[in-house]
């Protein structure tokens, strides 16, 4: 088990960057790949894409994030890559049915953003399960599903 | 030597602030599910492993989870917090858990160095969940008497806990459920994430969800 406790930086940082470059170059890097909501956590059990058992636990203070180097020394690093969100886009037909939509989601507690006239749900399960829900606003035209984006 | 006591409480202060904080595990479920039962019989086991403990409960207008687990010899009463939710149980552990926050910082602040602190939900429904900003990890706790058909309902709280409890396993027989059926239907809902069968009046099975929650959040305390 590795015990990775803070964070050292981010691989955007220029001399993080310059250290992952080099040690990216003899396979010497590993990854976490983490859903965006995980982020949040500041204890978790994982594994690098190759393998290794990784106890995270950090200070309350830290946050993980895209990017974030946990280790970095001679020989060896370990980075976390964010999943994208994805977001399910919804136009309602009217303002009737904007209001009506933005109440069922919200009772349903689903993450949503506003992006101009769409509503987007933030896909934390099966999209199934997010469209049987919906059923009832998309067959009879109150909404309709505009397009399913990847963003952060 | 004033000074040298001050660089002490500021390095300590500073260390503790980079160190890592105690592992939060949330305890939901819906009323009478077996939530602070599980936490009595889980105290032992871990005060067995040598972690330090707290606890905060939430319950809607009373502190009684709180003062029964003061009460109960299991632990120190100054390590427990009751938190009043006034309102819904779910509405203070997910969309505003800022007074568990400040509960479990409390908490970790006058008992440092902890080692987890449990955060039990008032009863609530199945599609309770805890906010990831106050919890590392989570458990959902229901029980056979509920009903056999409750996983085959999904909601939240049974589809995305870390760990699922299926509590008074002892109970199956005189409900008539199916434990056997309840259990297997619950690991298809929850798609690979873990299921265990307790009954915190006896002890059976709490054992491994002590393992359960050294291995994924304290890392084999």
């Amino acid at each position: 088990m590795l015990r990775l406790t803070r964070i050292v930086g981010n691989a955007t940082d220029a001399t993080v960057a310059e250290r992952l470059h080099a040690l990216e170059h003899d396979g010497l890097v590993e990854t976490i790949t983490l859903d965006a909501a995980d982020t949040a956590r500041k204890r978790l059990r994982v594994a690098t894409d190759k393998g290794t058992d990784c106890a995270i636990a950090l200070a309350r203070s830290e946050r993980l994030a895209n990017g974030a180097v946990l280790l970095l020394e001679e020989g060896r690093a370990v980075v976390v890559r964010m999943r994208e969100t994805m977001w399910l886009a919804l136009g309602p037909r009217d303002m009737a049915a904007a209001l009506e939509l933005g109440y069922f989601c919200g009772n349903l507690h689903w993450r949503v953003r506003f992006e101009g006239t769409l509503l987007k749900v933030a896909l934390d399960g099966p999209r199934e399960s997010y469209l049987a829900r919906l059923a009832q606003h998309l067959e009879d035209g109150r909404a309709r599903l505009v397009d399913e984006v990847e963003s952060g | 030597m004033a000074e040298t006591v001050e660089a002490v409480a500021e390095t300590a202060e500073a260390q503790a602030e980079t160190a890592p904080s105690a592992a939060r595990v949330g305890i939901g479920g819906p009323v009478g599910s077996g939530k602070t039962a599980l936490i009595e019989g889980l105290l032992p086991l871990f005060a067995a492993r040598g972690a330090s403990l707290a606890i905060v409960t939430n319950d809607l207008v009373t502190q009684e989870d709180a003062e029964r687990l003061q009460r109960s010899g299991l632990i120190p009463p100054e390590r427990v917090v009751g938190v009043e939710a006034g309102a819904c149980p779910h509405t203070v552990i997910r969309e505003d858990p800022t007074l568990n926050i400040e509960a479990a910082d409390l908490l970790e602040a006058q008992l440092r160095p902890l080692d987890l602190i449990l955060i039990e939900s008032g009863g609530d429904n199945l599609a309770s969940t805890f906010s990831l900003d106050l919890v590392d990890y989570w458990l959902f706790v229901i029980d056979v008497s509920g009903g056999g058909d409750i996983p085959r309902k999904r909601g939240p709280g049974i589809v995305r806990a870390d760990l699922l409890i299926i509590n008074k396993s002892d109970l199956a027989p005189h409900v008539g459920v199916d434990l056997a059926l309840m259990r297997r239907e619950a690991e298809e809902v929850r798609a690979g994430r873990p299921v265990l069968v307790t009954n915190c009046r006896t002890g059976e099975g709490l054992d491994r969800v002590a393992a359960h929650l050294a291995h994924d959040v304290l890392m084999e305390v």
